[in-house]
């Protein structure tokens, strides 16, 4: 490896201190250069110069998604019905996610990669401690009612989504983010936001990682749905509720135009009924599809399966305030019984990741790679038992949904566990009774003392380490309370270097490795299904699906 | 006389629809979960959720809320789908159109199909024609409709094009694109169906070939096909034609599985997506339609009956 010095001193200045130290970390070799790619476009450095600092260090250019596509023809795809209206502010359900992700665009886009890469916004920069972040706005960007995209409707829409006082489903992301009024706009086409505390990872916030974070008017209309004004390259052309929708080019585009001439979507109350759909050629895409119901199609060599690895995973909770599991011996036997790969092959047919325990998958630039995986051990989980005092075993419940591969995994749990004298028994319930009121004490998701709940994708670990592990947290089913735990990710929220990221996150990991208060024994892959032939499909793990250069 | 009947009769099913609207409401407010909650999700901030449920009015009382709902339905107000934040009644219109015209197609297979195999089983008693009919009936009554649904798409979808897959079709469709989508999610139906009304026919007609007025028929010299045509039939069919009633609610609103395989909008999928996300309006509408169906097709029945038995109408007075 050459390093070009005088092109690297070049590319360095004007840099801030946070761009240069990650500089440095790649030079160094202390930041890999994937990691660096990732998060150097989390601090907002453009594509041309991360690729010219990875050149001038002597690494290859980075890889160019592009591919050239022929344009025309009708694209249909089919995915699970809406659960609401179509409005940006409230919706909170992943097929409502799939069709904003057909007209609307976000600041950022996180990319299958988990990078942030510039969708509305061209780049972004944080202050000094990461308090408040700038970002410079596209400026030939049109909305489909033809006009100009401008600060004042970045501004408006996000203070909608952060104002409690329209029910918006962004709460759950912006409360002791990001407030109402917060968002300011510089000039027309800058904007800023003065964040409740320092946070290293904010476009991921506004980007599409965000459920609602599409950009739309500053006059936000009456009637979204009937509208359904974005800035995408595709525009909606008729809305029929419970039945599809279509879209068609939109000529206006700030970008290349879309390859379709149109974009047909089908809505399906289930899986089976796409996959049928999809074999008769009547459908050319399912947007989604778990493992489970993919099985049937993994060998089928008329379709093209895109994975994507993600971090939405079934997550067990052990409460570690109560009988049984108060002792943190008792939980590691738990955890070290599981066969992880086995489940990986078996229960998710390979389509998945290993897990360690805790949310940091590989695919975040932050994980500490240095953390040993934790493996099936028997005999140790057997000792652990002894000297918790509970050598005999004991019985109880295991409280969960009846939601994807969960009741088969409950039952891989009840038979490892057998091998150290716990007797299980399944308490298998709806959904919807299963999370209850989502408050403790209404709640068998949160009062369960051993449960199994699905959680979502996210880009960044954020949302993962804090709801559901701070003491703080609304989803700590495991009534986790741990002062260090929460100093550490405290600390790691607010980090803006990558390097101290990775030094917290390896101390997070190796204290939840510990202390076990969550089993995440694999993330699973996200499954996106197109008939062979079809190119240019880009879909993310939070649910959007990209058709602009897609084409047969 | 008759006029107080039907009165008695539709005092006794606004009153049985009446209870069916507490049953339902009571029920759905009993269920775990409140309904913001449901909408948005486990993992939605509180306040949003709060807020959701204010805007919907679903945070009053349930009794305050029956009787806002109960008020307005009365009035022919349905109120507004909480998932869809519009009004109610043109989905449930639509669903029980296409659930309708799913029914009336598979009626119109059906019925001429299972009294046809009725009568043949019955001509030829206990033989090869009888035997294999029973067979074949009674098999294709227990396959379930998802099994059949499946089968019968992977052969004539998938594998042979013959048929769309998805019942839906697009919105400038005319009558005969509408029966060709309608024709494969019809067939489950015909095969769960065709069991039962043969073999109805089938001991109706048994019955009647075995009654004096069918040998006097033949004693008085009248040709076979008129003894069937003229006597046998006639009578031998009334039973069958009381099955064919009950099962009419069930092809209109019990037709969940098929819907949903075949793609197909409903009013069996209406209630159970609704139910599904907590959305009331639209499952008390759907549910209710689906009693007033019931309590409607029940009262014809009982008319046709105390048209045809006088004992019924005068209430055991005789």
């Amino acid at each position: 490896m050459t390093i070009n010095y005088k092109l690297l001193d070049l590319l360095r200045r004007g840099r801030t201190p946070h761009e240069n130290h990650l500089i440095d970390g790649l030079a160094r070799g202390a930041v890999s250069r994937r990691d660096f790619l990732r998060y150097g476009s989390v601090l907002g450095l453009s594509a041309p110069l991360l690729g010219g600092v990875t050149s001038a260090l002597g690494f290859g250019l980075t890889p160019s998604l592009a591919r050239a596509g022929t344009p025309g023809g009708t694209l249909r795809y089919g995915q699970i019905v809406p659960a609401a209206a179509i409005n940006p502010v409230t919706i909170a359900d992943g097929g409502g996610v799939t069709m904003m992700s057909q007209f609307g665009e976000t600041l950022v886009l996180s990319a299958p990669d988990l990078s942030a890469q510039p969708l509305l916004a061209e780049s972004w920069a944080p202050n000094a401690d990461g308090t408040v972040w700038t970002f410079k706005l596209r400026q030939n960007v049109k909305f489909h009612d033809g006009t100009p995209m401008t600060a004042d409707d970045v501004v408006a829409t996000f203070d909608r989504l952060s104002d409690p006082e329209l029910g918006s489903n962004a709460l759950s992301v912006f409360s002791g983010m990001l407030s109402k009024g917060n968002t300011k706009k510089v000039d027309d086409y800058t904007v800023e936001f003065h964040l409740d505390a320092a946070n290293g990872n904010f476009p991921y916030a506004v980007s599409t990682d965000n459920y609602n974070a599409i950009i739309t008017p500053a006059e936000f209309p009456e009637d979204f749905e009937a509208t359904m004004i974005g800035t995408g390259p595709m525009k909606m052309e008729k809305y029929t509720p419970k039945v599809g929708a279509s879209f068609v080019r939109n000529t206006d585009y700030w970008g290349a135009q879309a390859l379709p001439d149109r974009v047909e979507v089908v809505f399906y109350d289930d899986y089976q009924p796409q996959i049928l759909a999809l074999q008769g050629g009547e459908i050319d895409i399912i947007q989604q599809l778990p493992v489970l119901q993919a099985v049937g199609l993994l060998s089928d060599p008329s379709v093209n399966i895109i994975s994507i690895p993600s971090s939405a995973h079934s997550q067990v909770h052990m409460r570690t305030d109560m009988a049984p599991f108060q002792d943190k011996r008792v939980r590691q036997a738990v955890a070290l019984t599981l066969d992880r790969p086995k489940i990986v092959a078996g229960l998710m047919r390979g389509k998945a990741q290993l897990g360690n325990d805790s949310p940091f998958i590989s695919a975040y630039p932050s994980t500490d790679p240095s953390v040993p995986q934790r493996q099936q051990d028997l005999a140790q989980a057997k000792q652990l038992m002894e000297a918790a005092g509970v050598g005999a075993g004991f019985q109880t419940t295991l409280t969960t949904e009846k939601y994807l591969e969960i009741p088969d995994y409950a039952v891989i749990i009840q038979n490892a566990v057998k091998e150290i004298g716990i007797d299980l028994q399944l308490n298998i319930m709806d959904q919807g009774a299963y999370y209850g009121d989502a408050v403790p004490g209404k709640s068998p998701w949160l009062d369960s003392s051993l449960g199994i709940t699905d959680y979502g994708h996210r880009g960044v670990p954020n949302v993962f380490l804090q709801a559901p592990l701070m003491s703080t947290g609304t989803w700590n089913s495991a009534h986790f309370n741990n002062k260090d735990y929460d100093a550490l990710v405290t600390s790691f929220v607010a980090a803006l270097d990558l390097e101290a990221q990775q030094a917290t996150a390896g101390q997070i990991q190796r204290l939840l490795l510990d202390e076990t208060p969550l089993l995440q024994t694999y993330f699973y892959d996200f499954l996106t299904v197109t008939k062979v032939g079809l190119g240019g499909v880009v879909s993310t793990a939070m649910g959007h699906l990209m058709l602009g250069q897609a084409s047969l | 006389m008759i006029s107080r009947f039907i009165l008695r009769r539709i005092v006794l099913a606004l009153l049985t629809l009446w209870l069916l609207s507490v049953l339902i409401f009571a029920g759905g407010h009993l269920l775990p979960g409140n309904v913001g909650r449901a909408m948005l999700g486990p993992f939605a901030d509180p306040t949003a959720v709060e807020v959701l449920n204010h805007q919907m009015g679903t945070d009053r009382p349930v009794l305050v809320q029956y009787g806002d709902w109960i008020a307005g339905f009365v009035t022919g107000d349905m109120g507004e789908s909480y998932a869809y934040r519009s009004p109610v009644a043109p989905f449930l219109f639509t669903a029980l159109v296409n659930s309708a015209k799913l029914a009336v197609v598979a009626f119109v297979m059906v019925v001429p199909l299972g009294i046809l195999g009725g009568v043949v089983a019955a001509l030829y008693r206990g033989r090869v024609a009888d035997r294999a009919l029973s067979i074949v009936g009674l098999s294709a009554t227990v396959v379930p409709e998802f099994v059949s649904g499946i089968v019968l798409i992977l052969i004539f979808g998938v594998w042979l094009r013959w048929f769309p897959i998805s019942a839906t079709w697009k919105d400038d469709a005319g009558p005969f694109t509408q029966l060709y989508h309608l024709i494969l999610p019809a067939i489950p139906l015909v095969l769960i169906l065709f069991g039962y009304i043969a073999r109805m026919a089938r001991a109706g007609m048994i019955e009647a070939l075995e009654a004096d007025y069918t040998r006097t028929a033949v004693l008085k010299g009248l040709s076979y096909p008129q003894v069937i045509w003229r006597h046998v039939l006639r009578n031998a069919l009334l039973p069958t034609i009381s099955v064919i009633a009950t099962q009419t609610i069930y092809l209109i609103g019990g037709l969940v599985v098929i819907e949903i395989l075949f793609h197909y909008q409903g009013i069996g999928s209406l209630i159970y997506t609704a139910a599904k996300k907590k959305d009331f309006p639209m499952l008390q509408a759907g549910v209710m339609a689906i009693g007033a169906l019931f309590a409607l097709t029940t009262l014809l029945a009982d008319l046709l009956y105390a048209r045809l038995n006088p004992r019924i109408r005068f209430g055991g007075r005789e």
